[in-house]
């Protein structure tokens, strides 16, 4: 069983916050690339596995017209096997989203849908450069209930120096979102955020503002049912993201399109390039793990997770490190048999933590 | 006896051209083709040139004919910083002369006093030299006024000189000649020959610097080492010109070097007189003294992995350089190190950026200590250098610590702040002399202890650069001093550890504290600091706890670059140590020094 993820890199506008691959383009260039990517999974090596789960991301492939989304699913059903279950995601932007695409979306098995909502404050919203405001979030959501789409994600920014994330996440869970994924807003060098915080023409909140923010925010969602699966994710019963949870619990997945990666479950990732230039060339980034690497990767993701790791799943012997022992002593680590898990109350300082076990 | 020799020295305030002139009288007597010259060839180590101060001595042998007789003059180079005190004393007793140079913009400065003062001590015939007569700002009448007034040497005469410019320079080798007497001595006598420094060649071994008073020295005579009495085999001798050039012999009068297998440079003790074992002079020369460290701290590597090649670095570094002195030292928050001793602050600060420039350590070094006289109540008497090692408080009856005789030249309108300043230094007052209008000259006594604190910074920043500073040490005073302890997190922090005296120690208790809370990152846990002597608290300062290092997530299952963002942030975090529970970056060690930036 593996997950697909497809990378759609092209959006309306680039807000003030992202460094990931995506672009503003014609119709052209789209044309262009849709048709590579399709040729991209036909070429692949895993033709023919089961597939849990399937993933459009981006960039916003909610931006581009439907007949790419429809060629590049069909193109995936006739290489692989769709289990009947499977989960298939699509992110989508309040602003580029309409009744059409949504009906079109259904029609070829999409059947969670991630909306970018960020925030439902105007003024932030307008901040970041995005593109909708609160009204539209929300009427998009509700549109999307309407169409058929029960499984509804909702991405929260954190960190905003206006706005109430509580609030906006009751209002998002009160017009039927079932997963919220929140993000602390990260400074990405070579961003316009990065250059505007810097000449001071912008404003964040502090870290200890932002951490208050997000344990309110925590305890908001725990009383309503929706459980922390990861440091960021928040779900329903049933509404976990199965393909996310793929990326952490090391299974296989294949990644499709530019700068999309891929890992075979057991050492060997690959990317590809995140410029068209090398992507259309066919160029690859192989990366055989060391068993270091691997035990470091099984620590790292585990430990953001509510369900922790397994130390039998390590190649070192992490009984022995004296911070291990120390953490586990005071509470940072908990450990249930084979399982460690972290301690909640750390997740906010979760680098300083993992950084002393790898 | 060749009575055409002069050997002389220069000597200088720092900054007034001493190296200059050097480069010039040997541009003009041809010791060096033009293409070899480099500005400042006498301060050949990078160092040096980047300080703009002489730490090696480099003696150079210049031809020079003056109405058509040869004569050969002998520059012997002097280190120009009060670490070296003694050294200059003993460059100057190879010397018959001495080249004052006073800057014309700047006038008679400390050191130019204090070194006046060394050049009259050892009986040298001194030539006041007016230098930087090319400024606008040159006050050259102002300058010899000075000079006879100040020191009491006639500066009528004086060649007026711009080193810079090469201009009147022929007229100081004239007077090199006619101002400076020949050598004395008999060249039949048995040797007698100053050691006046020594450096470490990779071939020859250690190799002295000398002058030879009496009698003749060449390869294959057996010497002896008068105060250490070790015995050696002359292997060469030879001038420099400027690089060492071997000779048949040196008889009297003569500077130069001797080779003699020499395993390394502690077995040379600048100030020894060396003699023939079969022949021996009666007296060896007098003023010899075998010099100590004043300024002590702890040098560590950064990464506690690369002690041996601290220890590698060091070793070297003595080859070189006999003042430095280090024995292991093992403090619980950096691991395994070394207690270094050095001259001085300005030793200290050499020595250890060498360490990292030309070694590639990266090291942490705690705050310098001076060394304490500690009476026990049980009788005992102990030295101190190293905070750590003071005894409890009820175990001490007295403290002794080092004084030194400061004198600090300013123009009069420092006079106030600068009285402050020692006040706060706890000094005492001793004297106070008008120069002239422009020019006073302060005497006090001040602890060597609290001179290698913050004591220059605050000079220089009073008196916005103007005055000028020089000292000599003045023998031990008792003195109400405490151990001033960090904790972090309740665990007593070693290297942090300071001796101050009782009445600052709460001032700098508090101000460490307020400097740690800035320097050290916030941890998992609410980290106290606090200051104590004994079990007192005396301030305290809390770091809350760290509250938000998490990575954003990892999009479209890029687990490498989260992966590697770890590994980048935990190599980052390399250069702290830990202490207890608690992470420290290096520079918390040595930032303590410097409270007063921020203040």
């Amino acid at each position: 069983m593996i997950g697909i993820y497809v990378h759609v890199p092209f959006c309306n506008n680039k807000c003030i916050y992202c460094a990931f691959a995506s672009f503003v383009a014609d119709k052209r260039e789209q044309q262009k690339y849709f048709d590579h990517l399709c040729r991209e999974i036909e070429n692949c090596d895993f033709l023919d596995r089961e597939v849990a789960s399937i993933y459009f991301g981006g960039g916003t492939p909610s931006v581009v017209d439907t007949e790419h989304i429809i060629k590049v699913m069909t193109t995936i059903k006739q290489h692989f096997n769709i289990l009947p279950k499977a989960e298939i995601t699509i992110e989508c932007n309040p602003c580029s989203t309409d009744k059409e695409k949504l009906k079109a979306y259904k029609q070829m098995g999409f059947n969670r849908i991630s909306f970018g909502v960020q925030s439902l404050d105007d003024d932030m919203l307008k901040f970041l450069g995005r593109r909708h405001d609160r009204c539209m979030a929300l009427e998009k959501i509700k549109l999307a209930k309407s169409e058929g789409f029960d499984n509804i994600s909702a991405d929260l920014i954190l960190g905003l120096k206006k706005g109430d994330v509580v609030h906006d996440a009751q209002v998002l869970i009160e017009s039927g979102v079932k997963h919220i994924s929140a993000y602390m807003l990260q400074i990405e060098s070579g961003t316009p955020l990065e250059k505007m915080l810097k000449n001071k023409e912008a404003e964040i909140k502090t870290d200890d503002e932002t951490v208050d923010n997000y344990q309110n925010l925590v305890e908001f969602l725990q009383k309503n049912g929706l459980k922390r699966y990861e440091i960021s994710n928040f779900a329903l019963k049933g509404y976990q993201s199965k393909h996310n949870k793929a990326y952490w619990t090391g299974r296989a997945y294949l990644g499709f399109g530019l700068g999309a990666h891929s890992f075979d479950g057991d050492k060997t990732r690959v990317a590809n390039p995140s410029n068209f230039e090398d992507y259309y060339a066919g160029k690859k980034m192989i990366e055989k793990l060391t068993d270091a690497e691997r035990d470091e990767e099984i620590i790292m993701l585990g430990l953001r997770c509510e369900v922790g790791f397994d130390i039998n799943q390590l190649k070192k012997n992490i009984l022995s490190n004296p911070k291990f022992q120390q953490y586990l002593k005071s509470g940072i680590l908990q450990k249930e048999g084979k399982i460690v898990k972290l301690n909640p109350d750390f997740y906010g300082v979760s680098n300083t933590i993992i950084e002393n076990l790898i | 006896m060749n009575k055409n020799i002069r050997n002389f020295c220069i000597i200088a305030h720092i900054d007034h051209g001493k190296s200059t002139l050097a480069d010039r009288l040997m541009e003009q007597t041809n010791s060096v083709a033009k293409r070899d010259m480099q500005a400042q060839l006498l301060d050949s180590m990078e160092l040096e040139r980047e300080k703009g101060i002489t730490i090696k001595l480099t003696p150079t042998r210049m031809n020079y004919n003056l109405n058509g007789t040869d004569y050969v003059l002998n520059l012997i180079d002097t280190p120009g910083h009060v670490d070296f005190t003694y050294e200059v004393s003993r460059s100057l007793a190879a010397c018959e002369g001495a080249i004052l140079i006073v800057d014309a913009s700047q006038g008679v400065e400390a050191q130019t006093l204090a070194n006046a003062y060394l050049a009259l001590d050892a009986n040298l015939e001194i030539l006041p030299v007016i230098n930087k007569i090319d400024l606008p700002s040159a006050r050259i009448d102002d300058a010899k006024e000075e000079i006879e007034r100040v020191i009491g040497l006639p500066a009528d005469d004086a060649p007026c000189i711009s080193a810079k410019e090469g201009t009147n320079i022929d007229k100081v080798l004239e007077k090199i000649v006619t101002c400076f007497p020949p050598p004395k001595g008999d060249e039949n006598a048995p040797l007698k020959c100053l050691i006046f420094d020594s450096f470490y060649d990779n071939f020859k071994g250690a190799v002295c610097l000398i002058r030879v008073f009496d009698g003749t020295v060449k390869a294959g005579d057996q010497i002896l080492f008068m105060q250490t009495g070790r015995k050696y085999d002359v292997t060469e001798v030879g001038i420099f010109n400027p690089k060492m050039q071997p000779k048949d012999e040196l008889s009297a009068g003569e500077v130069g070097y001797i080779a003699a297998s020499i395993k390394n440079v502690s077995d040379v003790h600048v100030g020894d007189t060396i003699t023939h074992v079969n022949r021996q002079t009666k007296q060896a020369l007098p003023g010899y003294k075998v010099v100590q460290p004043v300024v002590f701290c702890g040098v560590f590597a950064v990464d506690g992995s690369r002690y041996n090649e601290l220890k590698e670095a060091l070793l070297k570094l003595k080859l070189n350089d006999a003042s430095l002195q280090f024995s292991p030292e093992v403090s619980q928050a950096l691991g395994f190190g070394f207690r270094c001793g050095f001259l001085g602050l300005l030793h200290l600060e050499i020595i250890t950026e060498r360490i990292e420039r030309e070694f590639n350590i990266d090291i942490i070094t705690t705050a310098p200590s001076v060394s304490y006289k500690v009476l026990k109540t049980n009788g005992e008497t102990l030295e101190i250098s190293n905070p750590t090692s003071l005894p409890s408080p009820v175990e001490i009856d007295k403290i002794f610590e080092p004084m030194v005789a400061a004198s600090i030249f300013t123009p009069p309108s420092y006079v106030g702040p600068i009285m402050q300043l020692c006040q706060d230094k706890r000094g005492t007052y001793k004297n106070m002399t008008y120069l002239d209008a422009n020019r006073v000259r302060l005497e006090y006594l001040l602890p060597l202890g609290e001179i290698i604190y913050d004591f220059f910074d605050r000079l220089k920043s009073v008196t916005k650069g103007y005055a000028s500073f020089d000292y000599e040490l003045a023998g031990f005073e008792p003195s109400k001093l405490v151990k001033l302890d960090i904790l972090l997190n309740g665990e007593k922090c070693d290297a942090l550890s300071l001796i101050v005296h009782e009445d600052s120690a709460f001032v700098r208790g508090r101000a460490i504290a307020e400097k740690l809370k800035k320097i050290i990152p916030r941890q998992l846990f609410e980290v106290p600091i606090q200051a104590a002597i004994g079990n007192k608290i005396i301030a305290r300062e809390t770091i809350s706890a760290l509250r938000k290092d998490v990575l954003a997530k990892c999009y479209g299952g890029d687990v490498t670059r989260k992966r590697k963002l770890l590994e980048k942030q935990k190599e980052g975090k390399k250069r702290m140590r830990q202490i207890g529970s608690v992470e420290i970056p290096s520079e918390a060690f040595l930032s303590i020094l410097k409270l007063d930036d921020e203040q």
